[in-house]
């Protein structure tokens, strides 16, 4: 059997809804914050997919400045789950119920 | 393409990002004063404001050019984009004077992360193309996440910026994925020219839509996540409420202003020509935004979180007018200008009132305003007043220029929910009027002192009052010079 | 796309079955004639045959995340280095200039985070700058 891109394509839904649910079920900021990175590659790869099919070079481009823009985001996230977990010694989103109304 | 013009077309980020740098430098070379910070802050959003003056005398109602191989828009939109975003991130600047001078050194950090935020909003009305647009989205996102945890003391503040920054992230990748479907559909990230996405969907007629389809969908959610949009607006009030209050007016007028700029020219310039396929999506989310932001807002007893919860209605009557595709784009500029205006001062007043640094602003705090402080109390009447819509408002203005776009659109039924939500609005604004004027505190309640109003706040309320009141008198000029402000 | 040839991944299927196949045997095996004369002592995790003094999982000085940050950013800066390396010769000065003024940008943020002390493992200077910002915590904190 080949593998088309489409495959990839295939794959990388799969993944995007694997991020998706993960953000969306768990409790822990920083298991939310892993499925926030998930969703950025399952995007990576539906680029490098699709531009493979499709024989142009946008697609590994835009991987690229995707990456260093997910770099960057990394760093101010643990900055601020950081400074969360080190004020209350958990990183759980449930305690986080100051705000609401 | 004329070399000089290439870099003109940038000048306004690199005039920003030339004043984030020296700040910096300049602050751990020297370790100066505080209006050291001004100084370079100033020049550069002077500069930033001047250049995208330029270009819009020079490219108003004309055709977009794009530059950096089609990364970079210059026209009347991206233009007044900088007419609007910078002034008002000096006027933020000036709003959270008091709070960037209370945190020490860090306070360099703070002016550098607001003149960051304001190259990202910018950049995000002038993108070309998906990926720079992307670029410009997180620069602006990743520096409100910071700004609105910024007094990391306070423990609601590192809340709000952890609730802002976890559902913002979301929001980034799920735009992100969207843009990735849509090149695998249309075969580019870029908006203009031979080959861009606009040019392959007026060209083409595709026989299975699906993915562009679900392309389309996932950027609509990622940007309605940014502007506030209902059902997507459950970060807003966590982070109004719990950012410290300084910086809460800029971070609700820059992520309007710079999500509907972005979302104007997604969905007019580039997706024109599916315009049948989002515009009943956009109305829905129109409904939505107006009734929830309207009856949440009722129930609330924080005027921050009554503040934001109107700001997820206003999100509603600004997708209003975009139901009517390009025609509604200058009725926008018109909302979005003034609201933005509206909603800094609003907030400014609230900084007054439960102070520079705390994030809550319980309506107990502002019982009796209008004897303590009266013109603080007048001011938030009038920004209260315009955002209800009461005549000769801007408020007023942009609501009646919104409902015509949205109604010569064919979207009646939309405009008759959102003209019954203002009704039920003008409920909340009142209420907090009625506390500032014929309530009196509580006994023994425990009142922050007397109101402190820095130059920089008055300087703010004073503008926003004038802009208000004269927009709401004779709107017609604005709304004339804005109709060249389209992303053609 | 063409037929790809899948013989060619033959030996390291080979490879994986072996793997697997030789970790999943030794385990079985060990289990099976292993004498096993479990006392208290045998069963605490191994440290060089002193009795563990703590749990073994500790919570980390916050400076070395702070290290690891910085280093994943500029790290992943590097990136646009190599696309520029690729195509040296097709860019020229432009692509020169334009790189300079990137790693001109990437060394003025290190010049930042150097002098503000993020840097430092003791600390002095980061003191310094953190004193203001913790006072007016400080004072928040009582009135409230």
């Amino acid at each position: 059997m080949t593998v088309t891109a489409g495959w990839y394509l295939a794959l990388a839904a799969v993944l995007f809804v694997v991020g998706a649910s993960g953000l969306l079920l768990r409790r822990n900021a920083l298991v939310m914050f892993m499925s926030v990175e998930i969703m950025l590659n399952a995007a990576n790869l539906s680029f490098v997919a699709a531009g493979r099919q499709l024989g142009v070079l946008d697609g590994q481009a835009a991987v690229f400045f995707v990456m260093v823009v997910a770099a960057a985001e990394v760093v101010v996230g643990l900055a601020i789950i950081v400074t969360v977990f080190r004020r209350r010694a958990t990183a759980s989103v449930d305690d986080l119920a100051g705000l609401k109304g | 393409m004329n070399g000089s013009l290439t870099f003109l077309s940038v000048a306004p980020e690199i005039a920003l990002a030339a004043a984030v740098v020296l700040l910096l430098l300049v602050e751990v070379t020297f370790k100066p004063r505080a209006w050291a910070w001004a100084v370079v802050a100033g020049a550069g959003l002077a500069a930033g404001t001047a250049l995208s003056a330029w270009q819009w005398v020079a490219h108003r109602g004309a055709d977009t050019g794009t530059f950096w191989n089609g990364m970079i828009a210059v026209d009347g939109f991206a233009a007044l984009a900088g007419l609007l975003v910078f002034p008002l991130a000096g006027l933020g600047l000036m709003s959270a004077w008091r709070l960037a001078a209370s945190q020490g050194r860090r306070g360099a950090e703070f002016i550098a992360l607001v003149l960051l935020a304001a190259a990202g909003a910018h950049l995000m009305a002038a993108a070309a193309d998906f990926i720079m647009l992307f670029i410009g989205l997180e620069v602006f996102s990743l520096s409100l996440y910071v700004l609105a945890g910024f007094t990391r003391e306070r423990v609601d503040a590192d809340e709000a910026s952890l609730k802002y920054f976890l559902l913002g992230a979301f929001a980034s990748a799920v735009f992100l994925y969207g843009v990735a479907l849509v090149f695998a559909a249309t075969g580019s990230t870029t908006f203009y020219g031979d080959g861009g996405i606009a040019d392959y969907l007026a060209g083409t007629v595709i026989f299975r839509p699906g993915v562009l389809l679900a392309g389309l969908a996932l950027l609509l959610v990622g940007l309605a996540f940014k502007v506030s949009a209902a059902p997507f607006h459950v970060w807003a009030p966590d982070v109004y409420q719990g950012a410290p209050g300084g910086v809460t007016g800029f971070l609700a007028a820059a992520a309007k202003v710079a999500g509907f700029a972005a979302l104007a020219r997604v969905l007019t310039a580039v997706l024109g020509a599916r315009a049948d396929d989002w515009v009943p999506a956009v109305a829905v989310l129109a409904a939505a935004s107006v009734v929830v932001g309207t009856l949440l807002a009722i129930v609330q007893d924080d005027v921050k979180r009554l503040l934001a919860y109107s700001s997820v209605a206003h999100a509603g009557f600004i997708l209003t007018a975009l139901v009517a595709g390009r025609g509604g784009v200058g009725d926008m500029w018109f909302y979005l200008a003034t609201y933005a205006v509206q909603v800094l001062g609003a907030f400014t007043v609230a900084a007054a009132v439960s102070g520079d640094r705390a994030g809550r602003s319980p309506l107990a705090h502002w019982a009796g305003l209008g004897r303590r402080a009266p013109w603080l109390a007048a001011a938030m009447t009038l920004m209260l007043l315009a955002m209800a819509g009461i005549p000769l408002t801007a408020g007023f203005a942009g609501k009646v220029a919104v409902f015509r776009a949205a109604i010569d659109a064919g979207y009646l039924w939309l405009v008759i929910v959102a003209v019954l939500a203002t009704v039920a609005g003008l409920f909340f604004y009142l209420r907090v009027i009625v506390a500032m004027y014929l309530a009196s505190p509580e006994e023994g309640a425990s009142l922050p002192a007397s109101p402190a109003v820095g130059w920089g706040a008055r300087f703010v309320l004073a503008v926003a009052a004038a802009a208000t009141l004269v927009f709401g008198i004779a709107p017609w000029p604005l709304l004339e010079v804005l109709r060249d402000a389209l992303p053609l | 796309m063409p037929q790809t040839d899948l013989s060619a991944y033959l030996p390291i299927a080979l490879m994986f079955v072996l793997v697997v196949g030789f970790s999943v045997v030794s385990l079985f095996l060990a289990r099976l004639v292993a004498p096993r004369h479990p006392t208290p002592e045998k069963v605490e995790p191994y440290e060089c045959g002193i009795v563990p003094l703590q749990e073994p999982v500790q919570r980390f000085p916050v400076k070395f995340y702070l290290v690891a940050m910085l280093y994943v950013i500029f790290d992943i800066e590097i990136v646009f280095l190599f696309a520029w390396a690729a195509s040296f010769d097709d860019l020229g000065w432009y692509g020169l200039a334009a790189v300079g003024l990137f790693t001109f940008l990437l060394i003025e943020t290190l010049v930042y985070v150097w002098r503000r002390g993020a840097l430092d493992w003791n600390l002095p200077r980061r003191r310094r700058y953190q004193r203001a910002g913790a006072a007016a915590g400080d004072a928040e904190r009582t009135a409230a």
